[in-house]
């Protein structure tokens, strides 16, 4: 994942969790849905995002919630799927 | 929705004192946020603060109910020991679980006792028939998992959950049928009996066996109704989930630990609050429960509106508050041992959606929906109609999973009234699920149409109105007691609302 897409995906993620009324601060390493922070709904919106931005069809995808947790996991995740 | 996190990121009294930012008045909230002050999480991590936390903790869980005093010390113990030898962790779980399993057993032995009577075995007792299913179903579910490990191309490992609904539904009907008589009839319903009580945790073992980290086995073995507590479905999820909150730091560990003490002393202020308005409710002003004002109508004796009203709301609140004060203290026994782990409960007073209501009340049988579920549905199902897709997954997890998982956790009915008799007592849950479903299926679908959520004080209030009234209302279909039919409830609410 080059910089710029994952810059729309920080901008994405913080949309998100502003949208939920979170302000505070999130690293690329920090926990999304496990934590809480982000719940079912957001993960909904962040795998349509996915899906759309790097066309990755999820029902070919072993899916577990671990995969998409945090900002570095979903670059490593997309980077493993653009891979292929 | 969790709060683990905001005591480690957030401004305590402290901090802000230290930045010279002058004291906020004090509210009850910053009174109470001792996982927030710098002095007391470096004491937690002494010596003397961990002796000092391990016992205020221990003391609370005796003051509670469920639990005799040495089931308590040792909850409490098997908790320091995940949190400060972490080397034993696997196996303090595995041995804490055991040992409180086969002293109490807490699943339905009802099932075996009615099998042992039709079949006329009286050689042992039900419970010892539980106990040897336990040891049966441990080995086997040891080899399953290590068999997982190594054949990652079984349906079992890519589909654990078809898989093991496929057991049980195999295994039921070899019950059920004729030439399956005597002493192997017990035997099998005594299994089928364990096997269904973990069938959600087993689920989440094997989920986790797909994982490049995955846990020990004696680890996940020792998360079937861990000794932390939990009913059908697991609090505190599966090991992945335990993995990945599990306190990193000392300052991590000590912040959740106080956070511990402060949920369960929330959990017994809950429980004194429930004993309260019983003892105000039912022994002061009389109002009788749920089903003798059902019983009533049904005879057609029924009691005034009001009261058949404040019966139904009471019921729907004792409901409620049951499931906080035995959460908070499942979640608060986890987090002394260590995880970091969101509340099964937080404040569902203040839904704004019938989503997020559903988010807040029950957060880890949500989970469990969304896991095995809404998941794989959504991301397979209409992928090009998106409300669609969301209302299909969410009809998906809280209709048909939400019925098939307290389907199966009855499943003891089947040997006690017969299955065509559970299958009839079962109509009016799968109504309660139905409308369930469509009505958190439409919430969910405009949420993600993205209209604004109530913010003022008057919408808010409306929210809760018409939250509260949807879930009262469904109460009298979900109410799991199995007695009475469709009809007979559908008749009681429409008495409810005035037509007779």
């Amino acid at each position: 994942m080059d910089h710029h897409a994952k810059a729309d995906l920080r901008n994405f993620i913080k949309t998100t969790l502003t949208s939920r009324g979170d302000d505070s601060d999130v690293t690329d390493s920090d926990s999304l849905f496990i934590s809480g922070r982000l719940d079912s709904l957001s993960m909904m919106t962040l795998i349509v995002y996915l899906e759309k931005s790097f066309r990755i069809d999820f029902a070919e995808v072993d899916f577990e919630v671990g995969l998409i947790d945090s900002v570095n996991e979903i670059a490593s995740f997309v980077d493993a799927h653009l891979a292929r | 929705m969790n709060e683990g996190n905001e005591a480690i990121t957030g401004a305590g009294p402290q901090k802000r004192a230290a930045a010279g930012t002058p004291p906020d008045r004090p509210t009850l909230r910053s009174i109470l946020a001792i996982d927030e002050r710098e002095h007391l999480v470096a004491f937690a991590q002494t010596s003397r603060g961990k002796l000092l936390i391990v016992t205020v903790f221990t003391g609370l869980l005796m003051t509670g109910q469920g639990a005799a005093w040495w089931q308590s010390l040792l909850i409490g113990a098997a908790a320091a020991a995940c949190a400060y030898v972490p080397r034993y962790r696997a196996l303090t779980v595995f041995v804490a679980t055991f040992a409180l399993l086969f002293h109490a057993l807490w699943f339905p032995l009802n099932g075996i006792d009615a099998a042992m009577r039709q079949e006329h075995v009286d050689v042992l007792s039900a419970r010892t028939f539980a106990c040897i299913a336990v040891v049966v179903y441990t080995f086997t579910a040891w080899g399953a998992l290590t068999l997982v490990r190594r054949h990652k191309t079984l349906l079992i490992a890519r589909r654990p959950v078809i898989a093991l609904l496929l057991i049980e539904a195999a295994l039921c009907g070899l019950v059920c049928m004729p030439v399956v008589h005597g002493l192997p009839r017990v035997l099998l319903w005594s299994y089928l009996t364990v096997f269904t009580a973990n069938i959600w945790f087993f689920s989440y073992a094997l989920v986790d066996q797909r994982s490049r980290e995955r846990s020990p086995v004696l680890f996940q073995l020792g998360l079937f109704h861990p000794f932390w507590g939990s009913t059908a479905t697991p609090w505190g999820k599966g090991a992945a989930f335990l993995r990945k909150t599990l306190a990193k730091t000392p300052a991590e560990l000590a912040v959740t630990q106080l956070k511990a003490i402060k949920l369960l002393t929330w959990s017994c202020v809950l429980l004194d609050l429930t004993s309260g308005l019983a003892w105000v409710c039912v022994s002061w002003l009389h109002i009788p429960n749920l089903e003798s004002v059902q019983a009533a109508q049904f005879r057609h004796h029924p009691y005034p509106l009001p009261v058949a009203w404040a019966s139904l709301i009471l019921d729907t609140t004792f409901d409620a508050l049951w499931l906080a004060v035995w959460g908070h203290r499942a979640i608060a026994v986890a987090r002394l041992a260590g995880f970091r782990l969101p509340r099964n409960t937080w404040r569902p007073l203040e839904s704004r959606t019938l989503a997020e209501f559903w988010n807040r009340y029950y957060y880890y049988f949500k989970e469990l929906l969304v896991e095995f579920f809404f998941l794989p549905t959504f991301l397979r199902t209409f992928r090009n109609h998106p409300r669609l897709r969301v209302f299909f997954s969410t009809f998906m997890a809280a209709g048909v999973g939400n019925a098939l998982y307290h389907f199966i956790r009855d499943i003891s009915l089947v040997a006690t009234i017969g299955l065509s008799a559970t299958i009839e007592s079962f109509t009016s849950y799968l109504f309660y699920c139905a409308v369930l479903a469509t009505g958190i299926g439409l919430s969910q679908a405009r949420s993600s149409a993205g209209p604004r959520l109530p913010s003022t004080f008057s919408g808010r209030f409306g929210a809760f109105l018409w939250i509260w009234t949807f879930v009262v209302c469904l109460h009298v279909f979900g109410n799991e007691t199995r007695f009475y039919t469709l009809d007979q409830r559908l008749s009681f609410m429409a008495s409810l609302v005035g037509v007779n």
